[in-house]
C-alpha cells in the first residue's frame, strides 16, 4: 500500500504539513488539530514531521471497544464518527502516540491518508513527506539520535541527571 | 472427520475477540456454540449511554444477525452450571448438554458490595452489567444527590455522566485517597482539587457502618463523621472474577484462572481469558489477574488463535487505565506502583499536569500521567509512555534527560528507536484485520 515516507533531512520545520492538514480534517487552519507534528532537534536547528505509520498491528483499530477504527480502502486504519463514543481506550492501546482525542466532538481522530491524497505531502515545499509505495519504517529514530548526540553530550557534561 | 466444536463461555469482550479470531483463522469450517448469561454488549460505553451520549442500542456488540453471519450457535440467557473436564461436557442452567473439543472460560467479573448493613436495599444500585446501568439512568434525574461510594476506576468512569445529568455529586472513599489502585498520593491530591473546583464533594479515609432509609433519602453512616444523605447510592467497591461453576471441575484457580502463555488452563483443552484469567504480567513476568479490557481483546485473540490450532505465544498483559474528570486524563501503565523502582517524577501545578516514571535500570517499567484533555501534548504522550513500557525499550543516556524533564517524552521515544523496535511487534504474528471484515 501507500504510505507516508518521511525523509527528514528535507525538513525545514515550516509547519506548512501541520496547517495543511487541520485544514484537511477539520476546516479550520489549527495546528493543534493536525495529526501530523512536526517537532524540533538539536536546538531548533532541524525539524522532522512525525504521524501515524498505519502499523500492521493497528492497536487502536483492535482496542477499539465498538468497531469504531477499521481500515480504509486505501488501507489508512480510520476512525468511525458515528460509532465513537470517545471512551480513548485507542489512545492508551497505540504506543507510537499517534491517535488523539478532541475534546469539542468527544471523538478520537488520528490520520486516514486523506482518503488516498494526504494534504500534508502535497503541502510540502521540500517533499520532506512523500506519499509512495512503501514498507512502513521508524523515519525518525537514526536522525534523532544523531541530532542528540551533542545535546546529551553537553547536559551530561555539565552534570545534569543523573 | 467430525468438525471441531469449540464452546465460548462469555460473550464479552474476551469471548468475541476468541469467536472471531476463530473465524478469522478457519472461515467458518468448526462449530461455535456462544453461552452467555447477557445479551453481547461493551461494558466500556455503559457510561455514555448513563450519560445519555448515546443510545441504548449503541451498547451491543454482537448483534442475533452478526452471530449468525459468524456461523455462531447461541446461547444467550443460559449460564454455565458445570463442567466435566474428563468428559469434555458443560452442562448449562437449563439442563442442556453441550460437548466440546475445546472450551474457553471467559465468564467476566460481577460487582461486589461493601459489607455493610443495609448495603442490599432498595435504590442501592451497582453500575456494572447493562442491567445495573438500566436501573441507574432510570433514577438520576437534575438536583438528584448522588453518592458513589468507592472513588476507584469505576467509579471514575461514570463520574462525568453523574454530572452532566446536573446531579450533586458526593464521592466516598475508604483509602486515604481516591483512586488508590491507579495513581499516587500526589496525582490523587491534584485530581481531588480539581474534582472539588467542579463542585463534587469528596470524602477519603471514611468507612461506611451502615445504609438506612429515613424522610430525608438514604443515610449514610460511617466510622467518623457526619451522615451523608442521598437519593441514589452506587456502589463501586469493587468485582470479582465470575468462577463458581468451576468447583469440582478440576480446573486450576487461583484469585483466577491460572494460565500459560497459550492461555490454557491446568486442563489442556480448556481455555479461559479476560478478567478470570490469572496470566502473565507483561511488566513483572508474574501471573497477575488484570480485569480490563484490553488485557480480555488480547487474551480472547490469542486464546481464539490457538483454539483454531495457530501456536501463539502472549508476551503478557500490560496493566493499564484511562479516565477523564471534567477534563482532566488520568492514565497509568505497568508497574506505576513498584515501591523497589527509581522514580522520576515532576508536578506542574499551574498546568495541572504530573508525570511519574518507574524505572528498572534504563528501562521505564511503570508510568503515571495527569494532565488536561486540552492539553495536545497529553495525549500524545499517553500514547508513548505505553510504548516505552510496553517495548521495554532500554533509553541509555535518555534516562536522565527524563529524569531532569518527565515531560520531554517525545525527544526521547523518537531518538531511542522505540518506533522501530515496536513496529515489527502484532499480537497474532501476522497484520490485524477489523473484526467487521470477518468473516
Amino acid at each position: 500500500m501507500k504510505i507516508l515516507r518521511i525523509i527528514p533531512e528535507r525538513c525545514t520545520g515550516c509547519l506548512r504539513c501541520e496547517i495543511a492538514c487541520s485544514y484537511m480534517q477539520t476546516g479550520t487552519f489549527q495546528p493543534a488539530k493536525s495529526v501530523i507534528r512536526v517537532s524540533s532537534f538539536e536546538a531548533h536547528t532541524s525539524y522532522a514531521p512525525y504521524t501515524c505509520t498505519q502499523c500492521s498491528e493497528g492497536w487502536c483499530m483492535t482496542a477499539c471497544p465498538v468497531e469504531a477504527i477499521t481500515l480504509s480502502p486505501v488501507g489508512a486504519k480510520v476512525v468511525v464518527e458515528d460509532r465513537c463514543v470517545g471512551c480513548k481506550l485507542c489512545t492508551i492501546a497505540c504506543p507510537y502516540g499517534t491517535i488523539f482525542y478532541n475534546p469539542d466532538t468527544h471523538k478520537a481522530f488520528k490520520c486516514n491518508l486523506c482518503d488516498g491524497h494526504p494534504a500534508c505531502a502535497e503541502a510540502c515545499p521540500t517533499q520532506a513527506i512523500e506519499y509512495v509505495e512503501a514498507e512502513t519504517a521508524d523515519w525518525l529514530g537514526a536522525f534523532a539520535a544523531a541530532r542528540a548526540q551533542p545535546h546529551l553530550a553537553t547536559a551530561l557534561a555539565r552534570g545534569e541527571g543523573r | 472427520m467430525a468438525r471441531r466444536r469449540h464452546v465460548i463461555v462469555g460473550g464479552g469482550t474476551a469471548g468475541l475477540n476468541a469467536i472471531t479470531t476463530i473465524r478469522e483463522q478457519d472461515a467458518g469450517a468448526s462449530e461455535i456454540a456462544l453461552v452467555s448469561a447477557e445479551p453481547p454488549y461493551s461494558r466500556m460505553v455503559l457510561p455514555y449511554f448513563l450519560g445519555r451520549r448515546i443510545a441504548e442500542s449503541h451498547v451491543f456488540t454482537a448483534t442475533p444477525a452478526r452471530l449468525e453471519a459468524l456461523r455462531v450457535q447461541p446461547y444467550l440467557g443460559r449460564k454455565a452450571q458445570s463442567l466435566d473436564a474428563t468428559a469434555r461436557r458443560l452442562t448449562l442452567d437449563d439442563g442442556t448438554v453441550l460437548d466440546y473439543d475445546d472450551l474457553l472460560i471467559a465468564t467476566g467479573s460481577s460487582a461486589i458490595r461493601a459489607p455493610v448493613p443495609g448495603a442490599d436495599g432498595r435504590g442501592l444500585h451497582s453500575f456494572w452489567t447493562l442491567e445495573q446501568a438500566r436501573r441507574v439512568v432510570a433514577e438520576i434525574a437534575p438536583g438528584s444527590r448522588v453518592i458513589l461510594v468507592g472513588a476507584g476506576f469505576i467509579a471514575f468512569t461514570i463520574l462525568n455522566a453523574i454530572l452532566d445529568l446536573e446531579a450533586r455529586l458526593t464521592i466516598v472513599e475508604i483509602a486515604p485517597q481516591i483512586l488508590p489502585r491507579m495513581i499516587d498520593r500526589t496525582g490523587a491530591e491534584m485530581v481531588e482539587g480539581w474534582l472539588r473546583r467542579h463542585g463534587v464533594e469528596i470524602h477519603t479515609g471514611v468507612t461506611l457502618t451502615g445504609i438506612e432509609e429515613s424522610p430525608e433519602g438514604k443515610r449514610l453512616r460511617f466510622q467518623r463523621g457526619e451522615d451523608l444523605l442521598a437519593d441514589v447510592v452506587i456502589m463501586a467497591t469493587g468485582i470479582r472474577p465470575n468462577l463458581e461453576w468451576l468447583a469440582g471441575s478440576g480446573v486450576a484457580v487461583n484469585r483466577g484462572v491460572l494460565v500459560d502463555d497459550h492461555l490454557r488452563s491446568s486442563v489442556p483443552t480448556i481455555y479461559a481469558a479476560g478478567d478470570v484469567a490469572e496470566g502473565r504480567d507483561l511488566v513483572t513476568g508474574e501471573p497477575a489477574l488484570h480485569a480490563i479490557e484490553p488485557t480480555a481483546m488480547e487474551h480472547g485473540r490469542i486464546a481464539g488463535a490457538n483454539m483454531a490450532g495457530d501456536d501463539v505465544a502472549y508476551r503478557g498483559s500490560l496493566l493499564m487505565n484511562i479516565v477523564e474528570v471534567r477534563g482532566l486524563e488520568i492514565a497509568s501503565f505497568g508497574a506505576w506502583e513498584a515501591q523497589t523502582g527509581e522514580t522520576s517524577a515532576m508536578l506542574r501545578p499551574e498546568r495541572s499536569a504530573y508525570r511519574k516514571l518507574v524505572w528498572d535500570g534504563d528501562r521505564l517499567i511503570g508510568a503515571m500521567i495527569v494532565g488536561k484533555t486540552n492539553d495536545i501534548w497529553t495525549t500524545n504522550d499517553v500514547g508513548m509512555l505505553k510504548g516505552l513500557v510496553q517495548s521495554g525499550k532500554r533509553l541509555g543516556p535518555w534516562k536522565a534527560h527524563l529524569h531532569r524533564n518527565p515531560f520531554d517524552l517525545k525527544r526521547a521515544f523518537v531518538a531511542s528507536g522505540t518506533t522501530a523496535s515496536l513496529l515489527p511487534r502484532t499480537l497474532l504474528g501476522r497484520p490485524s484485520i477489523p473484526a467487521e471484515q470477518i468473516p
